[in-house]
């Protein structure tokens, strides 16, 4: 391989996690409730995955990072400048839904269709960078549709570290059952990495990569192209939130010693 | 008319995974509901007779396999190569696997292969007027939806914990081997092995009994405005010694020790259950310290007996979640607990 | 290893994202450039490129926080004249506006004679059945028609897009600003806060010392509580005869109305007497049946162990406002505090390389509870006379930001009419009824008369728990409550409710909730870590004697809680909204007579991520 990484990371935008979420009946099958006013964050296992593609750019002379994203531009651009301030990347938007009521099929068709335009990108240095499942779909299966579709037939999924060893191969621990790892190693580029959390904390803030990504990035939401992506062929019958309440009995004034008594009794019985 | 391919990959041992065998009750139930449908089964592995013998009455009309050295380990090109043959083989309508961390990875490419479509995480099913409907969650466990589809082939990732694991009499069932020629540049991945996390393995157990959540409240200060983190320690992995329990946090928690502050060491994001975790299945779950409403009470959302320790009475983890909310202060109740198991 | 310090250049550097800032940037944007697109001014740090301005703000995005507000909005209407209400998320034009007088139907209010003799007054005229009383006329200097209803978070949220879309200016959000750069009596930039801190602001893994903006201008619009304008004030020290000793605390909701209720868009309610006589009370209504409503507690509360939150449920199931609500959701919730000392709350306006704007500066009026449009009219006034400056090629100097800013806002509606309401509320010191009389007084004499006081500092005020107590509670119950809440650490101001006869909301897990809920249902609290903690106590020894410790019984968020045994409270952030009520709630200055208590302010990451605000 000459020189180093081109490194594509999917990522978009997802309801801020903490936000209480319903769903409603939209014109075009089930959406959330105030979907657009909602305050998004970047989706988080894509989000470790640019931090991690940061990273590795920053480790791998001559690399580059772009950051495909596909949602409402609006919003996008919110987001962007929260985003923009952490770490250097090229964006290319695809004006589009974010929701999870999306086949990933189409996503993974929409935002293969992204990369593909992106000029100078080598094929042959591509590391495809995504999260391991999004935090709206939660399907998991988007990243290697995207891969399959532009031909990288090594794929890795629920990746924490991703070491470039001496003679240029990668070292990867993917997420398996029983909290463990597997371990491979793969000859090099192109691949595709759908990561976990990663090792990396969230970057600061730095101005300066803010300043130097807005010459990019507001250009990059003006040239939008749409991405109507949506979920043909698939009927949804219902969309509800789980009717879990319990009764819960609150134990106030017992001892601690009784309190004890008690769950230790439960645990064995 | 249906044709149901069941999938399976079989484990070090050459044995079927727990995981796969409720699958195949799901395929197997699909089969007898949907009128004039076919089934088969189709195993991968180094060896695949073992697996496809001990399920051999499970009334698949046919076995087919994919075996050699390759199909040994979890490598996509080789498990996509696979999967790919049994379902081209098969002519498959339907396809129905167990989630496993090797059929997530692979079987998404090869629904983009065959033109196909996928359901993951895929929680119930019914057959409502000669039609499949399934139920999968979105939003990370925050709500459900029932939904059918047009397309086909249609790949059906069974979750673990949802259907019976299949249980019937071994016998022969003379699987027929697939040949699957690989490409050169397929085994440019190689697996070396499997690694335990660097934090205590012990303290993740997806068979135990008990599911013990540790909350932020743990590292916090408490009463005499002092951190207590060593007592913390102790009486969370006593806990688990005594009680032999799996270990969850919650978020804050675990996201404290990858800001490197002096936290509870053996945690990390892989005990972290919740909206950002895992939502794990256990018969009893006790959680300690945790607040927090839906997005983070999700990750017990499978847990079937909750109970809570608080000194909050209004904590979001407990109220109309849990089926006892003891308020007390849990570095004293687990010293207790933790002395009563002990004996 | 030390880290270096980096510094960055730019052409104007703003702080803090709000009303303010967004009629500045608004105005300033549009003048950046010529009708083809092409920039009009050059930057003086980047040569060739057009003017460099940047604003940082604090919130992980811009403008989150719960805010609902009426406006008349003429300095808005003037900026966006073609406005439509139906272009911003939770906007409406004012509709039927009316105030409620509200009668006590629990009997635990604490009411003066006075009070009490109004009360029975106004139940002779009000209808017994909802405890309230409507009155017949609003006067002008409080009506709001031909303005909207919105909230402040949607609506900045609208204009930053536009803003931002536009490329001509940068607002960066989740970049909190520690403080100004002053050099001799020229302010010559700002300090970004520190990343990669222990909560101490030690360096820890990851140190990143807060970058130096340097800039010809700093534009200051970092609100009532904002780090840089604080120390701008330490620094600068105040015109004389000028304070800021009356604040409020803010604590609002935004409410999805059930399907029964009736109210229509628009419609603006405001209300006086309860649940204590001197709490006000709103709910304003926006399209969709989603209303925001809230609770104004402000520093002549004389209650030791004043709270907000409990108050607030207590109006909000007042008879008169429980049927508008009941069957509702709660879908967001936040409190801030609001700067009440008006003009004569402000600071120097302008400096060599500063100028100040918005809540901060003094521009709120607080005769006509108007905050938002002042704020955003002094944006475009600084715009204007930056602009007027940069065509004239001359340097931000305190003579010429006075001559244009300074020269326009003096000049202005707002300095007119601040200067009518400067003593509007003074009659408030000497009670609430002296003070509803004394407003009355100004607003119908334009501010010729009014009833004066004078101002107290709010520590001043707080009288002892003995004291606030003695009609109700014995001295031997006192005692106990208080050295329970110290053996605890438990907070008092529940306690002290219970016992004034304020009996227990009954909790639905909808609507009234727990605080701690209503924390993570509608505040969602962002506190990034790496960061130094942004509530410091300065003297933790002043805490030792300090019971009640008003700080913490009136932490909207909970985030303050007493230490058992005593001393200085303890701080978690992961709970606090930024409100700022902990700052002028301390009750132990740091020196005889002085305006500064024990609680520092700072800059702080994060805050609220409320869902609607």
């Amino acid at each position: 391989m000459n020189g180093g990484f081109h490194i594509v990371v999917c990522g978009s935008i997802v309801p801020d996690p903490l936000q209480t979420l319903a769903p409603i009946e939209g014109p075009t099958g089930p959406a959330l409730k105030n979907e657009l006013m909602l305050p998004a964050v970047l989706d988080p296992w894509a989000g470790h995955a640019l931090y991690e593609a940061a990273n590795l750019a920053k480790n791998v002379p001559d690399s580059k990072v772009w950051l495909v994203s596909l949602g409402p531009k609006a919003k996008l651009q919110q987001l962007m400048m929260s985003i923009a301030q952490k770490v250097s990347f090229e964006l290319v938007v695809l004006d589009g839904p974010a929701g999870g009521f999306t086949d990933p099929c189409e996503v993974a068709a929409a935002l293969a269709g992204g990369i593909n335009g992106i000029a100078g990108l080598d094929r042959s240095r591509l590391l495809l960078f995504g999260g391991c499942s999004s935090a709206s779909r939660d399907a998991g299966v988007t990243m290697q549709m995207v891969a399959e579709q532009l031909g990288i037939g090594d794929q890795f999924l629920g990746v924490d570290e991703l070491t470039i060893q001496a003679d240029g191969s990668m070292k990867l621990l993917e997420r398996i059952e029983g909290g463990q790892y597997q371990v491979s190693t793969c000859t090099g580029a192109p691949a595709m990495l759908a990561w976990a959390t990663g090792n990396l904390p969230e970057p600061p803030n730095n101005p300066q990569i803010g300043m130097m990504n807005m010459r990019t990035v507001m250009p990059a939401l003006q040239k939008a192209q749409p991405a109507p992506v949506g979920a043909a062929g698939v009927s949804y019958l219902g969309v509800e939130l789980p009717k879990q309440r319990r009764e819960t009995r609150i134990v106030k004034d017992l001892s601690v010693d009784e309190v004890a008594r008690e769950i230790v009794e439960w645990l064995k019985g | 008319m249906e044709k149901i391919l069941f999938i399976a990959h079989t484990q070090s041992d050459g044995t079927l995974p727990n995981v796969a065998r409720e699958a195949l009750s799901a395929a197997v139930d699909l089969s007898k509901k949907l009128p004039g449908s076919s089934f088969v089964a189709g195993i991968i592995g180094q060896e695949a007779n073992q697996a496809a013998d001990s399920i051999a009455s499970c009334g698949a009309a046919g076995f087919l396999s994919v075996t050699g050295a390759e199909f040994a380990v979890s490598r996509y090109a080789t498990d996509a190569a696979a999967v790919e043959a049994l379902v081209r083989q098969t002519g498959a309508t339907l396809v129905v696997a167990p989630t496993t961390s090797r059929f997530s990875r692979a079987l998404p490419g090869v629904v983009q292969r065959v033109q196909g479509r996928i359901e993951t995480h895929i929680s119930g099913m019914d057959i409502v007027e000669g039609s499949l409907q399934i139920q999968r969650w979105y939003y990370r466990q925050r709500m459900v939806a029932t939904l059918t589809r047009a397309q086909r082939p249609w790949f059906l990732v069974i979750d673990g914990g949802v259907f019976p694991a299949w249980q019937g009499e071994p016998g022969s069932a003379n699987a027929e081997n697939v040949a699957v020629q690989l490409a050169a540049d397929t085994l440019r991945t190689q697996v070396i092995g499997v690694q335990a996390p660097s934090t205590n393995t012990q303290t993740i157990r997806p068979e135990a009994e008990v599911l013990f959540v540790a909350g932020a409240g743990w590292t916090k200060k408490q009463a005499d405005g002092q951190l207590h983190l060593k007592d913390a320690e102790e009486l969370i992995l006593g806990f688990l010694k005594n009680c032999n329990a799996s270990l969850g946090s919650s978020k804050s928690l675990v996201d404290q020790s990858v800001e490197g502050e002096a936290v509870l060491p053996f945690m990390s994001h892989l005990n972290q259950v919740g909206q950002t975790g895992s939502t794990p299945r256990h018969p009893k779950g006790l959680a300690t310290c945790c607040h927090g409403e839906e997005p983070h009470a999700v990750g017990w959302r499978f847990i079937n007996e909750r109970r809570a320790i608080n000194t909050d009475a209004n904590c979001g983890w407990a109220q109309g979640k849990a089926d006892v909310l003891y308020v007390a202060d849990a570095f004293q109740v687990m010293a207790k607990v933790n002395e009563l198991l002990a004996q | 290893m030390t880290v270096e310090r980096q510094t960055m250049e730019v052409d104007i550097a703003c702080v803090g994202f709000g009303p303010a800032m967004g009629g500045f940037l608004t105005t300033l944007s549009r003048a950046l450039v010529d009708e083809n697109g092409q920039p009009l001014l050059e930057s003086s740090v980047m040569p060739g490129a057009p003017l460099q301005v940047l604003c940082y703000e604090r919130a992980d995005d811009i403008s989150f926080g719960v805010s609902g507000i009426v406006t008349r909005g003429r300095s808005i209407r003037a900026t966006f004249p073609d406005l439509n209400p139906a272009d911003i998320p939770m906007t409406a034009h004012v509709g039927h506006e009316k105030v409620l007088y509200l009668l006590d139907p629990l009997g635990a209010s604490r009411r003066s004679t006075g009070v009490r003799a109004l009360d029975e007054v106004v139940k002779i005229l009000s209808s017994p059945k909802d405890y309230s009383y409507e009155l017949p006329y609003i006067p002008p200097f409080l009506r709001k028609e031909e303005g909207f209803v919105l909230s402040v978070g949607q609506f900045t949220q609208w204009v930053g897009s536009q803003l931002m879309a536009s490329g001509l200016v940068q607002v960066w959000p989740g970049m909190p600003v520690s403080e100004p750069l002053i050099e001799g009596n020229q302010v010559v930039g700002i300090r970004l806060a520190d990343q990669g801190t222990n909560k101490d602001g030690s360096p820890a893994a990851g140190y990143m010392p807060g970058m130096d903006i340097r800039a010809a201008l700093t534009v200051v619009a970092d609100g009532p509580v904002g780090p840089v304008g604080q120390k701008l004030d330490r620094h600068f020290g105040f015109p004389a005869g000028n304070h800021q000793r009356e604040w409020a605390v803010g604590m609002k909701a935004v409410v999805e109305l059930p399907e029964t209720c009736t109210l229509e868009p628009g419609t603006v309610l405001h209300t006086i007497g309860y649940p204590e006589p001197e709490i006000f009370g709103f709910l304003y209504v926006y399209p969709d049946r989603v209303a925001s409503l809230g609770i104004f507690v402000p520093s002549w509360l004389d209650n030791p162990v004043r709270t907000s939150y409990r108050y607030l449920q207590h109006w909000m199931t007042h008879p008169a406002i429980w049927p508008y609500l009941e069957g509702g959701t709660l879908r967001s919730w936040g409190a801030k505090s609001l700067q009440e000392s008006g003009r004569r709350g402000e600071p120097f306006l302008v400096g060599n390389g500063y100028a100040r704007i918005g809540e901060g500066s003094g521009s709120t009026n607080v005769l006509t509870g108007s905050g938002v449009d002042e704020a955003w009219a002094t944006g475009v006034q600084l715009a204007e006379g930056v602009v007027e400056l940069l065509k004239a090629g001359k340097p931000f100097t305190k003579e010429n930001l006075g001559d244009t800013y300074l020269a326009r806002r003096r000049n202005s509606w707002v300095e007119q009419e601040a200067k009518e309401a400067e003593k509007a509320r003074d009659g408030f010191q000497r009670g609430v009824l002296t003070g509803l009389a004394g407003m009355g007084l100004t607003g119908l004499t334009k501010g010729i008369m009014n009833l004066g006081a004078k101002i107290s500092r709010p520590y001043e005020r707080v009288p002892s728990l003995e004291e606030y107590c003695r009609e109700k509670i014995l001295p031997s119950e006192i005692e106990h409550l208080r050295s329970e809440s110290i053996a605890k650490g438990s907070s008092l101001a529940d306690a002290v409710m219970d016992a004034h006869g304020w009996p227990q909301i009954p909790l639905d897990g909808k609507l009234l909730v727990s605080q701690q809920d209503a924390l993570l249902m509608g505040g969602k609290v962002q506190a990034q870590p790496g960061y130094a903690d942004h509530v410091v106590i300065t003297d933790p020894q002043l805490c030792e004697t300090c019971n009640p410790q008003l700080c913490v019984e009136i932490c909207s968020g909970q985030a303050l809680t007493y230490t058992e045994g005593g001393g200085a409270p303890q701080f978690d952030r992961e709970k606090c909204i930024h409100c700022g009520a902990c700052m002028w709630n301390c009750t132990k200055p740091l020196e005889a007579n002085g305006e500064r208590c024990n609680i520092d302010f700072r800059a702080g990451s994060g805050g609220l991520h409320s869902a609607e605000n």
